[in-house]
């Protein structure tokens, strides 16, 4: 769903001071080799779920390693773990885990 | 009490507490059945189910033939101790039938040598008939000995890793038999009433032993016998031996056509205690023996199931390649109950998750053939192309479903156990193929294949895999081959030759096309590529070694060209292959005959 | 002490280590498998970042070594080490008091990622065809048109976990940025877009390429990896990338799609190692004694490195390296 500009109570800042990383550590314990992720994208563009929805599966990661959290849930919902994206990493990231683990963290977080 | 000694309590106690065990089981799980598994029942009791499913527990539960098959010496270890049992037990109640009359009571002929009246005048036949049995089940119990020292020479190179439970009932089991040996024997001593092996040994023990101390130590060994024998039947309903019974409803269930499935429900209790953890499906998994995960295996998945400790780590990792489900002597659906354990820990799907789907359309063109590339083939373009140009040249009208993305097939989903949310996805796809008016449904993916057959329940709609159309195809004669002499090797990828039974098919093609020579592993044998979407727990580099492996094998064939037919084991054999790679569908299109009409 | 020193490769490495050499007094054999000298550099059009023609540094060399009377073996397609030598393809060994492996790189077979078409759609290119179009004169799509729309990706068979090669060409960014150029000088109303992920100017003016890349010929620098390709009824090529500065999938159909191929270890390597007892890094590449003073030293008595065999390296630094592997043989035989 697109975000209108209305929402002015939420701090626009991602702060690394506050946010909670607890999950975020847990995720990367399990899935250690997402800290290799580059940001190429390229999960992203092969998605295919991300090419039907605004899903983008490369900035809820980033968003999860930040500590936010917020929205994330619903949004890794719309994947259907193909795992196309896997395919296409250079990284060699098991990114299907990467899925299944942040809905674990986070379903009970 | 006639035929009465108070040795025979803990015998007695034992089984009484283990059939109470087992019928309470039993009678509550067939219960718990859901109604379409009872009328499954009722109707096939007096079918022609019912003797063969007899026959099945003859063969299977009392001679193991399977194992046989592994083993020879395994199957034999199995059948001895198990079908030497039943004979002894047998023999033993017609022995005390004869001798003490109608109306034995249960302990007097499992104890018979000590109830046994008297001296027989010119031997007894029932004795070197129960000694020559007591020397089979012997052996068996020596080869188990063996087993656990020496594996491998019984055809294993591992063997499984036992819990506690299991571990008395093995001990007890293990001093049963030497036990019931020395008892007999020293009665032989005093009543002379023993086999040739029984009756020798006693003789031996007359010749060198005090008449007061061969009392004694009588009547120690019949109530070391008698506890080691309530020990294993208190054990039993609790350890891996409920097998030995359950097997036999499972048999019969089985031949009614009950099975497991997408949910879990209590026939898989009947499977899950079947299991006698022998771990033959150990050495068939290649986590073990590529990457040395050695307690994930479904021996062990089985076990934590049962004991309810299942962890995400064993549940998740494997491959659900099926080597060990078609090894499985007792025939456990392991993949099935392996997803539907998935099932049971994560299915609540937000009811609106997908519906993202609906009103999307990105399929082109029209025909009364489909083609379903599915994801992964889209990253395999060369299949694509191929594809294109065998419809072509068999002048077929396709339908694309989704050669410009669409939704996934849903197995994916399923397999990762979120049944109800893959299932939305299905009828989306299921949709979408009614409105475009398809009569057959083409798909160059196994895992979309296996789905679209099993679960979608597409009426009016055949389903075939790429191999299966083309070889109709050529069958029919719409397209041909130009014959040529390389040499190929075939991978069969698990989802289409142990998952859908296609194993014929692409050899067909290919000796159309070429000579074809044979991995070390092949058809039902065949190895995972590694790459199986059903693991989510092992990373890429263990991915690598296992494809790597598989590879290897691949290329010691001595092919020019190594050929499969799914576009996941494709991806996996090119990383690690030196020789060419091919999808089936690039052969035949580079093979194409181009007619002059 | 034999002065006789083997060198096995002529490419610009090579050829520089025989010129140092033969200065010092030694007496260099170079076996180049191929008909010509010149190595990789013989297919190459114009080098970055000052768009010198190729020409301009192997001829002086090619004339160098003529000049200097040096024995070359042409088609001479080295098998494997010997005890002080080379063994040639038919058995022949060539023998000296040291050998310097000068054998180079591969470059990536971007058959391999077959998603991105090379091979199977008409106008996937890679930087090599790219050169020899130029060198040929005559850049075109395969349709023979004239492209409007070109896509450049970076990183085909670098960081790529997937075809095992986890380390960085180094070569390529500063490459995809002088194609870009060039296509633009050629083609001034094309469009030009490079997809990368990170730009890495690590050389001299390289950096200053970079920024009159897009500021004197406006290419469009777009971060992210294209994850697929595929071919249009017309016989262009749709990509697929997430534009991540963004942060939305991104789609284009080009003319033409430019694969900025890596470099690989070359493949006689292990064979060398095996037969010299030489280590093959994880890479791919041989490994050097060590990355500093040891950097052309191979750890074994006599044998020596210079240029790509050991890492993917610029031609400035595979021509230092033939200079400077001239001074450690030339030490090691007391020349």
């Amino acid at each position: 769903m697109p975000q209108f500009g209305f929402s002015i109570s939420k701090p626009r800042a991602i702060n690394l001071d506050t946010n909670d990383q607890v999950p975020a550590e847990r995720l990367l314990q399990e899935v250690p080799e997402l800290k290799t992720c580059i940001a190429c994208g390229g999960c992203t563009a092969t998605c295919t779920a991300g090419n039907l929805t605004d899903f983008n599966f490369r900035k809820m990661h980033t968003l999860v390693r930040r500590g936010e959290y917020r929205e994330v849930y619903e949004q890794m919902d719309k994947c259907m773990l193909c795992g196309k994206c896997r395919l296409v990493c250079p990284r060699g990231i098991n990114t299907r885990a990467v899925v299944i683990k942040i809905k674990r963290v986070l379903g009970d977080y | 009490m006639a035929y009465y000694d108070s040795f025979v309590i803990p015998f007695l106690a034992g089984t009484v507490f283990m059939f109470a065990v087992i019928a309470w089981k039993w009678c509550r799980w067939i219960w718990l059945l859901p109604s379409e598994d009872k009328r499954a029942i009722s109707k096939g009791v007096f079918t022609s189910a019912t003797p063969k499913a007899v026959w099945e527990v003859i063969s299977e539960s009392l001679l193991h033939r399977k194992i046989f098959r592994v083993n020879p010496l395994l199957g034999y270890m199995h059948m001895s101790l198990a079908f030497g049992w039943f004979l002894l037990i047998v023999v033993g109640w017609i022995e005390a039938a004869v001798e003490l009359g109608a109306g034995t009571p249960l302990h007097a002929h499992v104890f018979f040598r000590y109830f046994d009246p008297g001296a027989h005048a010119g031997g007894n036949p029932f004795a070197t008939v129960m000694d020559l049995l007591l020397l089979m089940v012997l052996s068996g119990v020596v080869l188990a000995w063996f087993k656990r020292v020496r594996s491998r020479a019984m055809g294993m190179k591992r063997t499984t890793r036992h819990v506690l439970v299991d571990r008395v009932a093995l001990t007890a089991l293990w001093f049963v038999f030497p036990l019931r040996l020395a008892a007999e024997s020293f009665m032989a001593a005093i009543k002379h009433n023993g086999g040739f092996l029984t009756g020798g040994l006693g003789d031996l023990i007359a010749a060198h032993m005090d008449p007061a101390v061969i009392a004694g130590v009588n009547s120690v060994l019949w109530w070391l016998y008698s506890f080691a024998l309530g020990t294993f039947f208190v054990a039993m309903p609790f350890s891996r031996y409920m097998h030995i019974f359950t097997e036999i409803p499972l048999i019969f269930l089985r031949r009614y056509k009950v099975r497991s499935g997408d949910h879990t429900k209590s026939f898989d209790n009947f499977q899950i205690q079947a299991c006698s953890r022998c771990g033959i499906c150990i050495d068939p998994c290649q986590l073990q023996r590529d990457l040395g995960i050695g307690d994930v295996q479904s021996v062990y998945f089985l076990r934590d199931r049962r004991y309810g400790r299942l962890s995400d780590k064993v549940l998740d990792n494997c491959l659900m390649c099926g080597r060990c489900e078609v090894k499985c002597p007792v025939g456990i659906e392991l993949n099935t109950l392996r997803s539907n354990s998935r099932q049971e820990r994560v299915d609540s799907p937000a009811l609106t998750r997908y519906d993202y789907l609906k009103g999307t359309d990105r399929s082109s063109g029209s025909g009364r053939v489909g083609y379903f590339a599915g994801c992964m083939t889209l990253l395999t373009p060369v299949t694509l192309r191929s594809m294109e140009r065998i419809f072509a040249a068999a002048g077929e009208d396709v339908w694309w479903a989704d050669r410009d993305g669409a939704s996934c097939c849903g197995r994916p989903l399923k397999l990762s156990g979120e049944v109800n949310a893959a299932r939305r996805i299905m009828e989306y796809n299921k949709e979408q193929f009614a409105a475009h008016g398809i009569s057959t449904l083409v798909t160059s993916c196994p895992i979309c294949l296996k789905v679209f057959r099993e679960d979608y329940a597409l009426e009016g709609i055949e389903v075939l895999h790429h191999t299966e159309y083309i070889l109709r195809l050529l069958e029919q004669g719409r397209i041909a081959l130009n014959a040529g002499d390389t040499v190929y090797t075939y991978h069969d990828p698990c989802e289409l030759g142990r998952g859908s039974g296609i194993y014929d098919e692409p050899r067909q093609i290919l000796g159309m096309a070429g000579k074809l020579v044979e991995p070390e592993h092949s058809r039902s044998d065949a190895m995972c590529c590694g790459s199986s979407l059903a693991n989510t727990v092992i990373d890429d580099g263990q991915q690598l070694r296992i494809g790597a492996a598989m590879t290897t094998e691949l290329e010691r064939t001595g092919a020019g060209c190594i050929v499969t037919a799914c576009p996941l084991c494709k991806k996996a054999i090119v990383r690690n292959a030196t020789l060419p790679v091919a999808d089936i569908s690039q052969i035949v299109a580079e093979r194409l005959q181009v007619s002059g009409t | 002490m034999d002065k006789r020193v083997v060198i096995i490769g002529g490419g610009v490495a090579g050829m520089q280590a025989a010129l140092a050499l033969k200065e010092r007094g030694a007496e260099p054999v170079i076996l180049e498998k191929e008909e010509r000298l010149g190595g990789k550099l013989r297919d190459w059009h114009r080098l970055f970042p000052t768009f010198t023609p190729a020409a301009e540094v192997l001829e002086p060399l090619r004339e160098g070594i003529a000049r200097a009377g040096i024995e070359v073996r042409t088609g001479a397609e080295v098998e494997c080490l010997s005890e002080g030598g080379a063994v040639l393809r038919g058995g022949e060994c060539i023998e000296g008091g040291a050998t310097v492996i000068c054998s180079g790189f591969d470059v990536f077979d971007a058959r391999i990622k077959e998603e991105y078409g090379y091979g199977i759609y008409d106008n996937v290119f890679t930087t090599v065809d790219v050169e020899r179009m130029f060198n040929e004169g005559r850049v075109a799509t395969a349709q023979g048109g004239v492209p409007q729309r070109i896509a450049f990706l970076h990183c085909v068979g670098s960081r790529d976990e997937k075809v095992g090669a986890h380390h960085c060409s180094k070569v390529c960014c500063i490459t995809g940025v002088k194609q870009a150029i060039e296509m633009k000088e050629m083609f001034p109303s094309a469009e030009i877009y490079n997809f990368y992920m990170d730009i890495r100017m690590f050389g001299p003016g390289y950096e200053e390429l970079y920024r009159r890349a897009q500021l004197e010929y406006n290419i469009n620098f777009v971060r992210g990896r294209i994850s697929e390709a595929s071919q249009t009824i017309d016989g262009r090529v749709q990509i697929k990338a997430e534009d991540t500065l963004v942060g939305r999938p991104l789609k284009m159909t080009v003319d033409m799609l430019v694969l900025i191929v890596g470099m690989k270890g070359g493949s006689r390597n292990v064979a060398f190692a095996g037969s010299g007892g030489l280590t093959v890094a994880d890479n791919g590449f041989m490994q050097p004694q060590d990355s500093f003073l040891g950097n052309v030293s191979s750890g074994r008595k006599g044998i020596f490195y210079a240029g790509t065999v050991t890492a993917p390296k610029n031609i400035g630094e595979s021509l230092n390296e033939g200079v400077a592997v001239a001074a450690r043989v030339a030490s090691y035989l007391g020349l």
